[in-house]
């Protein structure tokens, strides 16, 4: 996907994933100002902006962390500019206290918060709901289900929200974000109207006093967004008959599929929500009354359900109401064979069981590796060699979490993005073991630096290894405030790393850890001491280096001597240039990455040569 | 029309989203419609890579267990370990030769042979294609189009709702200038491949 996310025209269609449509559909609604903290599966969408930023019409940023992502685009929604936040669901955490008093101030120039949620937990620690989020903070929610919904509604919430000026969520889940479809496309307006701050600081400034009209203010705004949800395009009926159903989220399509599938379009009523939040009353009060039996589709927590129930009871309606179930999990993603389940039972049917293959359950796993010439690879090995299982590790939100995994098991616990630390020094405190608390560059960035803060002024006694590899590159390569180079060049401003843990009062200790010696020797002076340390393990991601065009080209490493004697090597690193060839242990130099590290380890293993 | 649901299953680096969006663009282009899918950020890594690709008017694009009409396979074990997603009478072109897990480099774990994908697919699936897909893609030019080779033979053994004509097409519309002809010819390596297969 080039420039046609920015210049195609109006009428055009594009085959986009679900964040590139949200991005154009951003676009579409006039998006002047874009923050972000990227996280998955919402990386897409700012890497889009990121990618198309030069000449557009927009400010964009990778913030250094998702409040200050809320607080920095609040101010451009002040100053009057429709204005794009994104995040996953659990960076919503971190923006909460700025997001709770967002919706009381209010967003003049509009603002959608973009919750990326993760049912099934495919890449997240956890699987919240963030549609609670929604009625906590007091922001009308829109929930695609395709790529064309992705665009349309991430415009149609910028407008609403520049409309009632108030912020409004954009929530999606995984396979929303990383659906591929057909979208057609809408206009890009030129130009927008200005809508200039004018000071107000009884509207502005939360006040106690203020507040509690700003509170006033926002039920009278969310009474005008229920009104709209009454009337959105987005909140369909279809069918007839005693059964009904009502879906929101990625399980309209499952719900969908199965009718479709089944031959039951048309004979069961199903009532799609697009736009549920605040809760579209008089619509499904409607709707209720038509049914005998109505079951709630939603994936995670029975939000609708519980409204639904509520409001049955509230306006009469005698319906059997069928939510959260043996069918319909608390957890986890939804699929076609579970709601056709749901939908069966609701019928009085039987459901079938689903037949298929079986495979071994034994079959060598394939698990996420650490990449060949990874630079923690190497920081793990020597942290290993001279702490082995007596020190406890904390652990960090990043490609290094993979350090989990054995060889290295290199990570005893982890709450969230950047909690090692201070995790990490609770648990020194409280237990008196040695710990070490890894942490990315872009994490110690983003929250990772008040831990190191907290350490400093309680004296907490751990080591802290900073894994900085100059990039965020779990996510996509995205710049953190620190890099160097990003795909459009050099950083005028990184952010000196060294010299902000200095001014934290610790003098960090930098090493380059594919250096095997001078990382022993650097950890074992440092284990030899006591109180907050940090030991910066500093070399690009070679993945990185490649892209900005840094990368030294080295020839791969080979196996110069006897093979047996390289399994020992083999077995620490494991890294994925070995390879077994039958019984012989060999090096793959379509992997290697020539970081020559395993070169160092063993006598048998040597550089290559440039052209064999 | 023929409605079709297509599961693609590889290790992260090879292609499989690649070839993902070109099958999708592919049967837009034959006026299809289409939804498709993919799941990111720690299948990276070198983990495993799974896309869908619905043809016909599904509107989700998740395929669950005994689904798939097609199963796509771009490494052997992942093509094993993604059988259970296939319905009885579907197809799978798979990729014949190995990524080694790091478990079975360090002896751990032992790489499944070529005949446990045949002999659990015999009997249920339709028909069972498999090619030395890295193999033929190093005869094109670079292991890296082993992707397209797996293309071509799907193609050519009739598991897509288009030929390979048109997949041919697409290579041309849709990669850089510098890459098509290396494509092309992977593509016809492939089909070849598979024809001898069927033939055999």
């Amino acid at each position: 996907m080039g420039k046609e996310l920015l210049t195609a025209p109006a009428g055009e269609t594009l085959l986009l994933l679900g964040n590139e449509a949200i991005a154009r559909g951003a676009l579409e609604g006039g998006v002047r100002f874009v923050t972000c903290y990227p996280g998955t599966p919402s990386s897409e969408v700012p890497d889009t902006f990121f990618r198309l930023s030069q000449g557009a019409p927009y400010y964009f940023e990778y913030s250094v962390n998702e409040k200050v992502a809320l607080e920095v685009a609040g101010g451009a929604t002040l100053a009057g500019l429709p204005s794009l936040v994104t995040m996953k669901h659990v960076g919503v955490n971190v923006a909460a206290d700025p997001l709770m008093t967002l919706a009381y101030v209010s967003a003049p120039g509009g603002l959608v918060l973009l919750s990326a949620d993760d049912p099934g937990c495919h890449s997240s620690q956890n699987e919240q709901d963030n549609r609670i989020y929604a009625r906590l903070g007091g922001l009308p929610c829109f929930e695609p289900a395709t790529a064309q919904e992705c665009k349309d509604m991430a415009r149609d919430a910028l407008l609403l929200s520049r409309t009632l000026e108030t912020p409004v969520m954009l929530r999606t889940t995984t396979r929303v974000n990383h659906v591929r479809g057909p979208v057609t496309l809408g206009a890009v307006p030129e130009s927008i109207e200005e809508k200039p701050f004018v000071k107000n600081p009884p509207k502005y400034v939360p006040l106690p006093a203020s507040a509690r009209n700003m509170h006033v203010r926002l039920l009278d705004v969310l009474e005008k967004a229920r009104q709209a949800a009454e009337d959105s395009p987005y909140n369909t009926e279809r069918g007839q008959g005693e059964v009904g159903f009502v879906a929101s989220g990625a399980a309209r399509n499952y719900l969908s599929d199965v009718l479709a599938d089944d031959g039951l379009e048309g004979t069961v009523r199903v009532l799609e929500l697009g736009q549920a939040s605040p809760l579209p009353e008089d619509r499904i009060a409607a709707f209720l009354a038509k049914c005998r039996t109505v079951v709630i589709v939603e994936e995670l927590e029975p939000v609708l359900e519980t409204e639904i129930r509520a409001l049955a009871q509230k306006r009469g309606i005698a319906v059997t109401i069928v939510g959260k179930g043996e069918n319909l999990p608390r957890r986890g993603e939804y699929a076609t064979p579970n709601v056709r389940a749901a939908v069966r039972a609701a019928l009085g049917r039987q459901t079938a069981p689903v037949e298929t293959l079986s495979v071994p359950a034994d079959l060598p796993k394939r698990p996420p590796n650490l990449c060949a010439g990874c630079p923690h690879r190497a920081a793990y090995y020597a942290v290993r060699q001279v702490y082995g299982d007596n020190a406890v590790y904390s652990s960090d939100i990043g490609c290094y979490t993979l350090g989990f995994l054995p060889p290295f098991k290199a990570a005893d616990f982890l709450l969230c993005m950047g909690s090692s630390i201070s995790t990490g020094a609770g648990f020194a405190r409280a237990s008196g073991k040695p710990v070490v608390a890894f942490i990315g560059d872009s994490t110690f960035f983003h929250s990772g630096i008040t831990g190191l803060i907290d350490a400093v002024a309680y004296d907490h006694d751990l080591l802290v290894v900073i894994l900085d590899n100059r990039t965020t590159a779990m996510t996509g390569h995205q710049p953190n405030p620190g890099v160097d180079t990003t795909i459009f060049g050099e950083n005028p401003n990184p952010v000196d790393l060294l010299a902000l843990i200095r001014a934290c009062g610790i003098e960090p200790v930098k090493v380059n850890p594919l250096n095997h010696k001078a990382m022993v020797a650097a950890l074992e002076n440092l284990a030899g001491r006591h109180g907050p340390r940090v030991l910066v393990a500093e070399y690009p991601c070679p993945i990185h280096a490649r892209r900005v065009g840094k990368a030294k080209k080295t020839p791969p490493a080979r196996v110069a001597g006897d093979p047996a004697a390289c399994l020992a090597v083999r077995d620490n690193l494991a890294c994925p240039a070995f390879a077994m060839e039958g019984d012989v242990f060999t090096i793959n130099a379509e992997q290697c990455d020539g970081c020559m590290y395993c070169v160092q380890l063993s006598a048998d293993i040597k550089p290559g040569k440039k052209e064999a | 029309m023929q409605r079709a649901r297509i599961f693609l299953t590889g290790v992260g680096g090879q292609g499989t989203l690649t070839a993902t969006t070109l099958l999708a663009r592919t049967a837009l282009d034959a006026g299809l419609p289409v939804t498709s899918g993919e799941i990111h950020g720690m299948a990276q890594r070198g983990g495993v890579v799974e896309s869908t690709l619905l043809i016909g008017g599904y509107k989700s694009a998740v395929i669950a267990p005994g689904e798939a009409d097609t199963l796509l396979g771009f490494e052997l074990l992942e093509t094993l370990r993604a059988l259970p997603m296939l319905r009885r009478g579907g197809r799978v072109v798979g990729n014949a030769e190995a990524l080694q897990p790091v478990g079975v480099c360090l002896g751990r774990e032992c790489y499944p042979p070529l005949e446990a994908v045949l002999e659990t697919a015999r009997g249920y699936a339709a028909g069972v294609t498999m090619v030395p897909a890295i193999s033929l893609a190093e005869k094109a030019g670079t292991a890296k189009a082993a992707n397209m080779v797996l293309l071509g033979a799907a193609a050519a053994c009739g598991a897509l709702p288009f030929d390979l004509d048109a997949l041919a097409r697409s290579v041309e519309k849709y990669l850089k200038p510098k890459i098509v002809a290396l494509n092309r010819k992977a593509l016809e390596l492939g089909a070849a491949a598979a024809q001898a297969g069927q033939a055999a």
